[in-house]
């Protein structure tokens, strides 16, 4: 098998992980030898690198965008007034 | 003071440590599934009414997925017919700049996006398909893990992990590395 093919194949196989690396979420965790092989090919790879560092930039451009909902301190105090009757009312 | 009103006192109490970390994240998703302000405070209110009724069925963990999904199932039921899809399109309209709610925010020192980058990824956010862009809402810009946007959505986690892998792959190519890499966001 010559590099190249080699690297295409750890390039497809690095592409179908990349978003659970990125997120390292509880329900879809990567193995550490899975995070290993992974780091390894991002550090070298001149497709992959790069691409990571992208969603990287994307993923903070979303918690940095204007669209994000804004929610009214206001609205908290009120939802947890509500909270403290729903729960207070019973004791008493 | 009797027994029981001791135990629904602890009741009331095990409810409001519960809930009150979640209060912020259920207003803003709930605000995603509403048309206004007003009424994502209404949705809140009667979920967590549901949710105290509930509280014997709850098994202790997860208690944000268990809100969402008590938020979802009332909003369906609120609405009759449950819509076919969250993050309508009011979603998008322009907010006012985010001035408030920078400690959530990962920088401090940067809090406000490029307003080109930021006019771009409406236009890129909103062209997406309304279920993509639900998943990406959901987990990037509500921080929201796999599991509890499954919860908002009622679809299985294996299902909001392609949605959102999609909708981040098109956004990633609508905007261009070139986009990405400016403004010192990476
Ligand atoms: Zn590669």
């Amino acid at each position: 098998m010559s590099g190249t093919v080699r690297m295409m194949m750890t390039c497809h196989w690095s592409a179908r992980r990349i978003q659970r690396y990125l997120d390292a979420d509880p329900s879809a965790p990567l193995t550490p030898g899975e995070v290993a092989r992974l780091e390894a090919h991002l550090a070298v790879c001149e497709r992959c690198g790069p691409m990571v560092a992208e969603h990287r930039a994307l993923h903070r451009a979303l918690s940095l965008w204007s669209g994000r909902p804004y929610v009214d301190p206001a609205a908290v105090d009120r939802v947890r007034t509500f909270l403290d009757e729903l729960t207070d009312g019973r004791a008493s | 003071m009797t027994s029981s009103a001791d135990a629904a006192d602890d009741r009331g109490r095990a409810f409001r440590e519960l809930v009150e970390p979640e209060i912020e994240v259920m207003l803003r998703v709930a605000r995603t599934m509403t048309a206004s302000d007003a009424d994502a405070e209404d949705l809140v209110q009667e979920s967590l009414l549901r949710a105290y009724k509930g509280l014997s069925r709850f098994d202790g963990r997860h208690p944000r997925a268990w809100l969402l999904t008590i938020l979802r199932n009332t909003n369906a039921n609120m609405h009759r017919r449950q819509r076919p899809v969250l993050v309508d399109d009011t979603q998008l309209h322009r907010e006012s700049r985010p001035a408030f709610g920078a400690a959530e925010r990962p920088s401090a020192e940067q809090s406000f996006l490029d307003e080109e980058l930021d006019e771009e990824l409406h236009a890129a956010v909103a062209a997406l398909d309304a279920r993509f862009r639900s998943a990406l809402i959901l987990v990037d810009v509500h921080d929201l893990s796999y599991a509890e946007a499954a919860a908002v959505l009622d679809v299985p986690v294996g299902t909001v992990m392609s949605r959102l892998s999609r909708a981040r792959e098109r956004l990633r190519r609508t905007l261009g590395p070139t986009r990405l890499s400016r403004g010192g966001l990476s």
